[in-house]
């Protein structure tokens, strides 16, 4: 492969407009993803993440800019994306008449494993997603959940040195959520394999990410290592108070809560006011208060 | 950096052809009533009619109502089938997957026209008996047969991919249907039609296809084999090349 730089994806002023509409769904969009990177992309509905990633993966056309694996563009090889990319798209209805283990070995078998390597690798699949007891189901009688993981296994069959996986914890319990994300770690630290994903699970994808990539309203608005960006929320502080929804707790002048129920605020500190704002507190009508550091919840609030 | 080659073609045909195969697990049950009740009550109705008018007159019934399942269970599967695999997603799967379109299209084509073979029997042997018509098989059904199932699935596929949801790919599968069994001597003989109906079922496959099966399944053979099935090849390859342009692994 052509590469000079260290570069698995390269997108370039990419823009998407559909057909019928006005206004864009990507508006000259450019980053680069590096070789082992894990890149996340936050963003709110309908910013255009997922057009995004369809795109990465060769499957829409764009209407302007282009992108670029190992340095080169898509279009040129209709095979550049299926020989190195697993896909996992936000729909989970395919393969419907196969069972999961019949899912997973051809998968791997068209992507070019030998019929041994296939059966190996349907094997640690059905291990590491957790499907062994499910292994003789069909696709179609599966949960949202036990589709969801499935659909992570096939996007992995094979071993593809990239992965570009859309909204992978959704529908998911926290218990499997936590497993996805520690699996594709464990992926990325072991094999070096680049992963993009779109996610809404910015707290427990703070953990993994090494890039993120926040979009709002067709536009890439922030882009960089977590750890940077954050410095850029000036310092802020987050503090969360739990209470009786009958007795809210008064706040100290000048602090506006941010209701995120009708049991628990949100309120964001400058550091300076740390101090006031505990020890105005009356403790007594709280049941339960954090402070935290900015994360990247609140990067993705503050930029979208 | 390991990469993986792609698969040789007639092994990405295998696997997909047996995963078009495992459609069997859903679809049997259609496959009974539509591929085998319809046309068996198709030959029952039509045949009380025809039977006076002679075995020319049944063959028609007999070879037609084969048709019709043909059209209901081959292309209209293939219809259901792609618009499915369209509106699911399920493309976006085989399009990131090292394998060539035209592979797919042939491999759903195969698996499908496998699973309507059953129906087939069934239908050739219950429509001989019930309409007391003598079958002579001659042994180019063997080539003739998959020949007439072929452009149907190209043309099913074709509707599958153009149509925006399911729902419309079938209505419009269902109209073609009924037009490619009315126009030309398909389940009525040609002398019983008006000629303005006889010179537009030269436009249609199933014209074709029922000429090609009453020569191989009822005889007698004539050159007319020869015609029918250069130009069921033709519609074959032009259908496939259609579809694989239609079928763009990325939409717009």
């Amino acid at each position: 492969m052509k590469n000079r730089s260290d570069s698995v994806y390269s997108v370039s002023r990419l823009t998407k407009i559909y057909p019928g509409k006005n206004t864009p769904a990507n508006d000259e969009i450019s980053f680069e993803v590096k070789q082992g990177e894990i890149f996340g992309l936050l963003g709110d509905n309908g910013a255009g993440k997922s057009t995004l990633v369809k795109q990465m993966a060769n499957l829409l056309r764009p209407t302007g800019g282009n992108v670029s694996l190992y340095g080169q563009p898509l279009q040129e090889d209709p095979l550049l994306v299926p020989r190195y990319v697993g896909y996992m798209p936000q729909t989970a209805r395919t393969l419907n008449s196969l069972t999961v283990s019949e899912a997973l070995y051809f998968t791997s078998h068209l992507r070019g494993c030998s019929r041994q390597e296939s059966k190996r690798e349907q094997e640690r699949l059905l291990q590491l997603w957790d499907l062994k007891d499910i292994r003789t189901e069909l696709c179609s009688r599966l949960s949202g959940g036990q589709q969801r993981m499935l659909q992570l296994a096939t996007a992995m069959a094979g071993r593809p040195p990239i992965l570009i996986l859309d909204e992978p914890t959704n529908e998911l319990s926290p218990q499997r959520r936590r497993h996805v994300w520690e699996t594709l770690r464990a992926e990325n630290s072991e094999r070096g394999t680049t992963i993009i994903f779109i996610t809404h699970d910015a707290i427990e994808a703070e953990k993994i990410i090494q890039q993120v990539g926040i979009m709002h309203k067709a536009r890439l608005v922030a882009l960089g290592k977590p750890s940077n960006l954050k410095k850029q929320l000036d310092q802020q502080l987050r503090l969360e108070l739990r209470f009786q929804p009958d007795s809210p707790p008064d706040l100290p002048p000048g602090l506006q809560p941010q209701e995120l129920a009708e049991d628990h605020w949100m309120v964001r500190l400058e550091r300076h006011q740390v101090e006031a704002a505990l020890s105005g507190l009356d403790l007594s009508r709280i049941d339960d208060f954090q402070l935290n550091s900015a994360t990247l919840e609140d990067l993705y609030l503050h930029y979208t | 950096m390991k990469t993986r080659l792609p698969l040789p073609v007639h092994l990405q045909f295998w696997d997909l052809f047996l995963i078009e195969l495992s459609n069997w697990r859903w679809g049997w049950r259609n496959l009974v009533l539509t591929g085998t009740v319809l046309p068996i009550f198709g030959i029952l109705l039509l045949g009380s009619f025809a039977r006076d008018l002679g075995a020319h007159a049944l063959s028609f019934v007999l070879v037609g109502n084969l048709v019709m399942a043909l059209l209901f269970e081959h292309m209209g599967k293939l219809i259901s089938h792609f618009a499915y695999l369209k509106m699911a997603g399920s493309l976006d799967y085989f399009a990131t997957l090292p394998i060539r379109k035209s592979v797919l299209i042939l491999a759903a084509s195969s698996a499908f026209f496998i699973l309507f073979l059953p129906s087939m029997f069934v239908v050739l042997a219950g429509g001989a008996w019930i309409l007391r018509l003598e079958l002579h098989l001659h042994p180019l059904a063997l080539f003739v047969v998959p020949l007439c199932a072929l452009p149907l699935a190209g043309i099913g596929a074709l509707m599958g991919v153009s149509f925006r949801t399911p729902e419309e790919a079938a209505a419009t599968g269902r109209l073609l249907t009924i037009l490619m069994l009315t126009i030309g001597p398909v389940l009525i003989p040609p002398e019983r039609l008006p000629s303005w109906l006889v010179w537009l079922g030269f436009l249609s496959p199933a014209t074709y296809a029922a000429s090609a099966l009453r020569q191989v399944l009822l005889g007698p053979l004539a050159s007319r084999l020869l015609l029918d099935s250069a130009l069921l090849a033709a519609c074959t390859v032009i259908s496939f090349r259609f579809v694989d342009r239609k079928m763009d692994w990325r939409e717009d």
